[in-house]
């Protein structure tokens, strides 16, 4: 890596985030030299902002720039698509470590290639707002953790009480609401290359026989691509807020796609990335499944 | 040239009088629900102005919007935005030299005038911003800029506290700013003097030929390296001041259609395939050395000066935070291992 002079000092972080962070450098330094793994993935420091980025690691001397803090808001997990055929070990907040356990579900890597580092009694991340309803706080699946796992109760109290003004609005008033937040929309798919969910070779936005979504970003050919993206999310949407933190334009992005969070819960009893044996939502079929679905 | 002093209150009369005749777009605080950001709006209000922040977008934005009807009818269907022609106020050094970028493409390039480009901005009067500070991911000055002052602007204002200096270069402007109280000129170059010298230090240190040797670049294997983290998502392109590729869409129904001329990013995987299915920048190394080597090779190869004005936006607006100054010192690295490379017009 380049070696210049960093004019800002990284920013002093809490107690926690410190903690996690020593614990993941040793790890990873540990697997590094053992030759256990190729590459880590995890959170660094920019070399000219205190930004935290993503960053590969493989020389066990650079371990020592990894780090988690409040800021890591990143979702990981997709680059382990990357890296298919190669050996690597992977910092996994507990959202992300349910991403890793639906790419699993759904065969897209393999158990052996991967050393999950899982982060336990995940703090949350600055102004993700996912984090305030997020009821699963230690990594569902890993080889080593970091941090000290959660209880129930503990998570329980972290949960914000949070009235869901979404739902809670009448169709004219979310037709409103949306359309406010869509019509900003740049269609940079930031929102959909920062999402675990969305590795299609070719997206429906990218085709142009037929094309399904106009070019041009134009109010309804945004709610196209919104809606259509938010269909897809059923039963795979682990609600981990990376496509609101991608957002250039601060749309409610995440909204349509917790809410097939909360239909797949609703109807098929059905959470995504709870464990890596589970099967997928959409592939698995039972005669007593609801149809609640199905207009009358 | 012509030098006014005026205070805030002097500066909203004048804005009350200059909105009779001119659309007035300038940088504003606009909440946008999750974020709240400083874009060019067009306004009314002179208070509702932010002098202090640099944008969050670039005012490309109203030059080259991202979505506009086109064609050799232009003119007769009336497709400005306006009648009137358009101010756009407190636009700072980086994005006056990025629409001068803009404008070498679209205007200045004796191969092709674009007559859409040029009929708005023909309307369009950049009215330039002394920049007050540096913003936490910007190097125009490593890259040569100015951040004080910019010559491409008409109007410049300096802004000191409440009290704007505005320096009018075009003699076309004179008569609207004639009866405004004159400034000193020795005192505003006291303030022009002081303030770069507070840009004394370079935000950082970049020694590379320009424009980048292309050979040598394309085949250098620091791109992996350098683009491993990115997304592939379009940010970076759609809030660079200077990105202008475009793409040509039609689109209508019932038998009619408009043909758009729509932004369009190299950072997008379809942006390079070909019909046949083959693309040649099939990963995201291959598009990420464009970006790069259009905006330090190509452009300065065919036209004047760079094709990036170190406005930071790439770098705070990007998902993972992938910064543009590391690809920068990587590059100069590569170089300086490889025996000093000479620029590529040598």
């Amino acid at each position: 890596m380049v070696k210049v002079s960093v004019r800002k000092k990284v920013k002093p972080q809490l107690k926690k985030y410190e903690k996690i962070t020593e614990e993941i450098v040793e790890i990873a330094e540990k697997l590094l030299k053992e030759n256990t793994v190729e590459k880590v993935i995890g959170f660094g420091i920019g070399i000219f902002t205190e930004e935290v980025t993503p960053i590969f690691i493989s020389n066990p001397e650079n371990a020592d720039r990894l780090v988690f803090n409040s800021k890591a808001e990143m979702s990981l997990a997709k680059y382990l698509l990357n890296y298919k055929d190669q050996k690597v070990a992977i910092v996994a907040k507990p959202c992300d470590s349910r991403a890793i356990a639906t790419y699993l579900a759904e065969d897209l890597i393999k158990r052996e290639n991967i050393k999950v580092i899982g982060i336990n009694g995940c703090p949350g991340i600055e102004n993700n707002t996912a984090c305030e309803e997020c009821d699963i706080r230690n990594a569902v699946i890993s080889d080593y953790t970091v941090g000290k796992k959660m209880t129930e109760e503990e998570i329980e109290a972290k949960l914000k009480d949070k009235e869901d003004k979404i739902e809670k609005m009448t169709p004219a008033e979310r037709m409103e609401y949306f359309q406010k937040e869509f019509e900003r929309c740049t269609r940079c798919y930031a929102c959909r290359e920062a999402c675990y969910v969305c590795y299609c070779e070719q997206c429906f936005t990218e085709g142009n026989q037929p094309e399904w979504v106009g070019d041009s970003v134009k109010l309804n050919d945004n709610f196209t691509y919104h809606l259509m993206r938010a269909m897809h999310m059923a039963g795979r949407c682990v609600n981990c807020g990376a496509c609101e933190m991608a957002c250039p334009e601060g749309i409610d992005v995440r909204a349509l796609a917790a809410k097939m969070c909360r239909s797949a819960e609703e109807l098929f009893d059905y959470r995504a990335g709870i464990d890596s044996d589970q099967k997928t939502l959409l592939s698995d079929y039972d005669v007593n499944d609801t149809e609640s679905g199905f207009m009358e | 040239m012509m030098i006014k002093k005026i205070d805030k209150n002097q500066f909203k009369e004048l804005f009350d009088k200059l909105k009779e005749n001119y659309n007035i777009a300038a940088p504003v605080l606009i909440d946008k629900n999750k974020k709240t950001l400083v874009e060019y709006h067009y306004i009314d209000d002179f208070d509702k102005i932010d002098w202090d922040e640099q944008a969050d977008s670039s005012p490309k934005n109203i030059i080259f919007p991202q979505n506009a009807p086109v064609g050799n009818d232009y003119k007769e269907k009336q497709y400005y935005d306006t009648e009137q022609d358009t101010l756009i106020l407190g636009v700072r050094s980086c994005d006056i030299e990025a629409i001068k970028t803009l404008d070498q493409v679209f205007i200045e390039d004796e191969m092709y005038i674009d007559k859409n480009y040029k009929a708005r901005r023909d309307k369009i009067t950049l009215v330039g911003l002394s920049c007050p500070q540096r913003n936490k991911s910007c190097f125009c000055d490593t890259l040569g800029f100015n951040p004080v002052e910019s010559n491409y602007a008409p109007l410049y204002i300096f802004k000191d506290g409440n009290e704007f200096w505005i320096k009018v270069k075009d003699k076309k402007f004179e008569s609207v700013f004639e009866n405004l109280p004159d400034g000193n000129q020795d005192k505003l170059e006291e303030l022009i003097e002081k303030r770069i010298n507070t840009f004394t230090e370079s935000s950082f240190e970049l020694d590379i030929p320009i424009p980048l040797p292309e050979k040598e670049m394309f085949e250098a294997d620091i791109w992996e390296e350098m683009s491993e983290k990115c997304l592939g998502c379009g940010i970076c392109t759609y809030y660079c001041p200077t990105c202008y590729c475009f793409n040509f869409i039609w689109e209508g129904k019932d038998g009619e259609s408009t043909k758009y001329k729509n932004w369009d990013s190299c950072m997008f995987s379809t942006y390079s395939a070909h019909a046949s299915g083959h693309n040649p920048r099939d990963s995201k190394e291959k598009r990420y050395r464009n970006r790069i080597m259009h905006k330090f090779s190509y452009h300065p190869l065919n036209y004047e000066g760079l094709g990036c004005v170190g406005c930071g936006r790439c770098i705070d607006r990007c998902p993972v935070n992938l910064d543009i100054r590391e690809a920068l010192k990587l590059t100069e690295k590569y170089l300086e291992e490889k025996g000093g490379a000479k620029s590529g017009k040598d």
